[in-house]
């Protein structure tokens, strides 16, 4: 059997069998736009958060550098808290965007705008136009559209130490800000979706992690409004990854419940062992990116080859990629994924 | 009902750690009202509770939430009783120059590591966020801290941590400061790597660290 990376990405996110994991890199927080790629090619960044042209021609330099099986979009984690009034720094060439300032102190001041309008704001169109121009080029490479997740976006624009607090002292305003913010996500992945024609939509939550939130506190937030956002994905036909950050171990009962058709983590996430308490989970990961930074190309082949071992579903990178990582270590992880064909058809 | 320091500082604390920020104000104007020793409700009642809370943090007990509502209760208390303190009890207390590095604005992990400090009694100067690499240095010469520390919870900007390294090393300032690193991806390897003195994994770990490096000869 040998399989397009689209159909093998799609195949293994509906559970169906496969040649070899596919090796992928989301984009958005996850994504792999180097530094040396950038360079190579002088399609860069900051530019390319503003222009499709430039964000779709990164997005393709990335994938043929790198070896990764899909294109991700896009390079940062900014676009939804700016449409909901954050002030943005885009960074440089080597340092993603960041928050400057978020506009509101509190959830009670939050003012609800309406998120049909916000999605045809800001920087939304430029990413689902980079999808839509990828898409048309590449019927057989998947396009993961990113976003952000409900509760980082939230923490994105209420201050966050006080946002953090609110979900104690003020549940029903922390809810009403994230129904929003949950709304607006969906109604972005719907124009990434029909609009920009992407494969598959993923998201990071990396402010509601289990380690900030405890499991109570996840289960009431980030579990519901993950959800939520799957199940609307899901109505509109494109399958959803969901990344959580750090180490899961006391969120794992909630994790079981996630609606995400594959489930990534961190590098200190043992996700054998996690699939083996949770068999229906699709894993996706897990490779350090400390490692794919700094260890030799031999010693990324050997780890590449134990998720690969350890049955990992979908072989990607744990956490966000160093810009200064270079491109010989991650093709040693993507050639070592492309090699294996261990029978598991 | 007679109050005693004994009584009320063993109430300051459950206050703190049952994250009532209005209780715990009062029972500090009750303190002052009363003419009890502020700094020994201080010790004993708000920085005993931050500390109680910190150990349900470290047990997964507490989270972010909860630690940071403790915190508030904390500061709400010592904003009452600081003014009260009698010059003659400020001790000279070891300094610690904390912030995020430049590039970066996530500011949680670095906040709690602070609080934390407080309460353990060090005196921190938080420079905040997005904080070039110079003035890490600058500020540390000049407030004569013994720590420096830095957080990241950004991939991306990492490398600004090695840039604070190096420019100790560039003014052979590196022997006077100990440095600290923490956040997200930081790892003790990757602190291993740059030539930081110490990597701690969550805020009452840094602590710890911190109270080790300070009483390790320089």
């Amino acid at each position: 059997m040998s399989l397009c990376p689209k159909e093998r990405l799609l195949r293994v996110l509906r559970k169906e069998s496969v040649d070899r994991p596919p090796v992928i890199c989301t984009g958005g927080m996850m994504n792999a736009a180097i530094v040396e790629i950038m360079q190579k090619t002088g399609h860069t960044l900051p530019e390319a958060h503003f222009d499709s042209g430039l964000m779709a021609e990164l997005a393709q330099d990335v994938q043929g550098h790198t070896g990764f099986e899909n294109f991700g979009v896009p390079f940062c984690m900014t676009v939804e808290a700016e449409i909901l009034g954050s002030q943005i720094d885009h960074g440089t060439l080597a340092c993603e965007p960041k928050i400057v300032r978020e506009p509101y102190p509190s959830v009670r001041d939050v003012v609800i705008g309406n998120a049909a309008a916000q999605v045809n704001s800001g920087r939304v169109q430029t990413v689902v136009d980079a999808s839509r121009r990828i898409a048309r080029a590449n019927s057989d490479v998947p396009v993961i559209a990113s976003l952000t997740g409900p509760i980082s976006t939230a923490a994105s624009v209420v201050d966050p130490m006080t946002f953090y607090k609110e979900l104690r002292k003020d549940p029903s305003g922390a809810h009403r800000v994230l129904e929003h913010v949950t709304l607006v996500l969906a109604a972005f992945a719907e124009k990434l979706i029909t609009e920009g024609g992407a494969t598959v939509i993923a998201v990071g939550d990396p402010s509601a992690t289990g380690e900030i939130l405890g499991p109570v506190m996840f289960e009431e937030y980030a579990l519901r409004y993950l959800n939520q956002l799957a199940d609307r994905i899901h109505a509109l036909g494109a399958p959803f990854i969901i990344h959580i950050c750090g180490d899961v171990k006391r969120v794992r009962p909630q994790l079981a419940q996630l609606r995400s058709d594959a489930l990534s983590t961190d590098a200190m996430v043992n996700l054998s062992a996690l699939k083996a308490e949770y068999p229906h989970l699709t894993t996706m990961g897990n490779l350090s990116t400390y490692a794919l930074q700094w260890s030799t190309p031999e010693k990324i082949t050997q780890m590449t080859e134990n998720l690969i071992r350890d049955e990992i579903d979908i072989i990607s990178p744990a956490c966000g990629l160093s810009t200064s990582t270079s491109t010989d270590r991650i093709r040693a992880m993507t050639a070592t994924v492309k090699a294996s064909r261990e029978g598991m058809a | 009902m007679p109050e005693t320091l004994d009584t009320l500082a063993q109430s300051l604390s459950d206050a703190v750690v049952n994250m009532d920020e209005e209780r715990t104000r009062e029972l500090a104007i009750a303190v002052v009202d009363l003419g009890l020793n502020p700094l020994a409700a201080i010790e004993r009642g708000l920085v005993d509770g931050m500390n109680r809370a910190g150990k349900l943090f470290e047990t997964e007990e507490y989270f972010i939430p909860e630690l940071l509502l403790c915190s508030d209760a904390m500061y709400a208390g010592l904003e009452v009783l600081r003014p009260h303190l009698p010059n003659a009890s400020e001790v000279k207390k070891h300094k610690i120059v904390i912030g995020v590095v430049e590039g970066d604005t996530h500011d949680i992990g670095k906040n709690l590591v602070k609080i934390l400090l407080d309460a353990a009694g060090y005196e921190v100067v938080d420079l905040g966020r997005d904080i070039e690499p110079k003035r890490f240095v600058e500020t540390a010469i000049r407030e004569g801290a013994r720590v420096i520390a830095l957080s990241t919870l950004m991939t991306t900007t990492m490398d600004a941590m090695a840039d604070v390294v190096r420019l100790l090393a560039e003014g052979n300032l590196r022997d006077r400061f100990k440095v600290i690193v923490g956040g997200g991806p930081i790892s003790q390897a990757f602190a291993d790597r740059i030539g930081a003195d110490g990597y701690a994994a969550s805020a009452p770990a840094a602590v710890k660290l911190v109270q080790r490096l300070i009483t390790e000869p320089a």
